[in-house]
């Protein structure tokens, strides 16, 4: 079953235009990942699809589940099953991650018609879900992203995911800077999550997450706009022949997974 | 002269009767001081961004004598734990005091009582805090009808915060009260006061506390000030330390129409410490002031300011800090950081760090911020599914949270609560107080 299909897709930031026409559709229960050099405009496109209002989009559509997703605001598409994995998550001194991650659950099954969680339950949840980032309650106790590593940041994404059971997750770069075990940590994580009724989009300059995250389908994108699209193998043909084989004077291919 | 002077000064003729001569001397040139200065104006360097205009043309006349029914003290934040001092317009309320708790040695009344019957403990410290040339000093030192003794004597420790409570319940009238504090540690005594002023109807609280900090004594000094909106607050903190002595400052500014704090700091003895911090949240056309004078007198002292202001509407934050370094006050060692967060395009913040420096072996520095939400962060939080209003709210109280948390136990819970009542949205945060 179809979950998103983006079509002719063009954003700008500022006077720029990031994104000439993009096409891209992900079915559910499959891992999508999408490769290109910096400066192609990926991380702009998973911006888009989380609602980043420094972006404008000029042309094209975006359906989730059958809905205009570029008409919700960002906390509508979060209760809309759509999480994203920030490349540079924020610091927020003063908010612990554990009440701020109580207050986005909350929110989220409150606009989904759930009853929400009280401070004990939630404990329960928060604990179980920390097993999967391997970490003890210290970390959920001091504030959100506050001095955390690189790949603390980046685990404390996947804790996020994992607590807020979305249905669709757009990961930016979220391996960029790890090491070897926090990479595993992350790829453990997505794995434990791929389920029939979720989907993931990952964005990455490297193949390597890919050893451990094994997509249905790989798109490389360069210059705004997806080149060409396969499978799993193409990830690898990228790692040894690197982009430069993908730059924009070839006919843009149409993505079809 | 303005309306609110000429109808003080109907009050200075009439001193009260019994006191001993230094408290009469002490009125005496309250009276004449203040008859000669009037009420500042902006064109006194300490008040340029800060107008009494709309207090001078009041017509104040002091506050009478006055009981708080439960009903107004329920209104007023309830009484917290013993032990606690309370104050009605200025005045000691006996029924309402209860001195359980204090440690053994150290006493906590009325000061008024203390210049009858302990005149030799209060007469070395009176009237001898650092404001000179002052209109409202001086207005305080002839017109108080009483205020907070508290005595630690040598190495008397307080466990339990130390609870005053300064209320003012103006009638009909603009009403203007004057309590006067005198705390006085010995030697390597310490102790937690937490001081809290409210009120009701249109008034001046105009207090003044001197904190006299014998050798190694330690003292934290919280104010929580949630004035009625009508009302000014003018709290004078004059603080004299001796070597080794270390003073904590702590100003949560959430009430009145306008308000300013100025605690003026002397490091006399070597080695002494002196923080302060302010959290002031403003709104509407609230101005909040704060107005900060420590001198480094002698070589090895440290001081550190740390204030936060979050405006909104078109409130007005104001902070002025001056650090003095006297010739031959080596190795001192002074921080300054006053930051703001506005919250809307006309609120307004004015601030002055003052560095004064004649000695020059000395570690000195001060910055901060003005600036708005960060939209990064606003949009992390909404990818996550909160609203932008709970989102905005989430991160202004994280902004004040860092000057909630260095708050003592005994005053920290309750200051959650009402700093998150006063943001905007703040009702959506229960759940984080």
């Amino acid at each position: 079953m179809e979950m998103l299909r983006i079509q002719g897709l063009k954003a700008r930031i500022g006077d720029k235009e990031i994104l000439h026409g993009l096409d891209l559709a992900i079915g559910a229960g499959e891992v999508h990942a999408i490769m290109g050099p910096n400066g192609s405009g990926k991380s702009t496109l998973a911006s888009v699809l989380a609602g980043r209002e420094t972006v404008e989009v000029t042309a094209g559509s975006v359906s989730y589940d059958g809905q205009d997703l570029l008409a919700l605001a960002p906390e509508k598409r979060a209760a809309a099953g759509l999480f994203l994995g920030f490349q540079y998550p924020v610091e927020i001194p003063g908010v612990a991650n554990l009440y701020f991650l109580r207050t986005a659950l909350n929110a989220i099954r409150r606009a989904r018609g759930l009853e929400e969680l009280d401070a004990m339950d939630f404990l329960a949840l928060a604990r179980e879900k920390l097993k999967l980032v391997k970490w003890d309650q210290s970390f959920v106790q001091r504030g959100v992203n506050e001095g955390f590593s690189g790949g603390e940041k980046k685990k404390n994404e996947i804790l996020q995911m994992a607590v807020l059971e979305p249905r669709l997750v757009v990961l930016d770069e979220i391996d960029s800077g790890l090491d070897i075990d926090a990479l595993r940590v992350v790829a453990d994580g997505v794995n434990a999550l791929r389920s029939k009724e979720r989907a993931f989009l990952i964005v990455t300059h490297y193949q390597r997450l890919l050893d451990y995250v094994k997509p249905d389908a790989v798109h490389v994108m360069a210059a705004g706009r997806i080149v060409k699209s396969g499978g799993p193998e193409l990830a690898l043909e990228l790692e040894k022949k690197g982009y430069a084989g993908w730059m924009p004077e070839r006919p843009a291919a149409r993505a079809a997974p | 002269m303005s309306r609110a002077a000429e109808s003080l000064a109907r009050a200075l003729g009439a001193p009260p009767s019994g006191e001993p001569g230094f408290a009469s001397a002490l009125r005496r040139a309250g009276a004449d001081d203040f008859q000669r200065l009037g009420l500042p104006t902006t064109r006194h360097e300490d008040w340029r961004y800060t107008s009494l205009a709309e207090l001078a043309a009041l017509p104040l006349s002091p506050a009478g004598p006055r009981r708080a029914s439960p009903a107004e003290l329920e209104r007023l934040g309830g009484l917290p734990p013993a032990p606690r001092l309370v104050f009605v317009n200025g005045r000691l309320d006996p029924e309402h005091t209860d001195l359980a708790g204090l440690p053994a040695g150290a006493g906590a009344g009325s000061l008024a009582a203390a210049l009858r019957e302990r005149p030799a403990l209060v007469e070395p410290h009176l009237g001898r805090a650092p404001f000179r040339e002052h209109a409202l000093a001086a207005l305080n030192g002839a017109l108080f009808a009483d205020g907070a003794l508290v005595h630690l004597p040598d190495g008397a420790a307080a466990e339990a915060p130390i609870h005053l409570v300064f209320l003012v319940l103006a009638g009909a009238e603009p009403a203007a009260a004057f309590p006067r504090t005198l705390v006085i540690a010995g030697r390597g005594a310490s102790a937690t006061l937490v001081e809290r002023w409210a009120g009701e109807g249109t008034y001046l609280a105009g207090g003044l506390s001197e904190i006299a900090l014998g050798e190694g004594s330690s003292l934290e000094l919280v104010r929580v000030q949630r004035e009625a909106p009508e009302a000014f607050h003018v709290g004078l903190v004059g603080v004299r330390q001796a070597a080794g002595s270390r003073y904590t400052g702590r100003s949560v500014a959430l009430g009145a129409r306008l308000a300013r704090v100025e605690t003026r700091a002397v490091l006399e003895g070597e080695g002494a410490e002196n923080h302060l911090d302010g959290l002031y949240v403003a709104s509407g056309s609230q101005l909040h002031d704060h107005f900060v004078h420590v001198e480094h007198a002698v070589p090895r002292g440290t001081s550190r300011e740390l204030f936060k202001g979050i405006l909104d509407g078109t409130a007005r934050g104001v902070f002025a800090g001056r650090v003095l370094v006297r010739p031959g006050a080596q190795k001192t060692d002074a921080g300054q950081v006053n930051s703001n967060l506005l919250l809307s395009e006309d609120a307004t913040v004015d601030t002055r760090p003052q560095l004064e420096i004649l000695a020059d072996d000395v570690k000195c520095s001060h910055g901060g911020t003005v600036g708005q939400l960060d939209e990064d962060a606003l949009f992390y939080l909404r990818s996550r599914g909160l609203d932008r209003a709970t989102a905005r709210a989430l991160l202004t109280w994280a902004f004040a949270a860092e000057m909630v948390e260095r708050l003592p136990a005994g005053a920290r819970e309750g200051v959650r609560r009402l700093v998150t009542a006063r943001l905007p949205d703040g009702h959506r945060l229960q759940e984080a107080a």
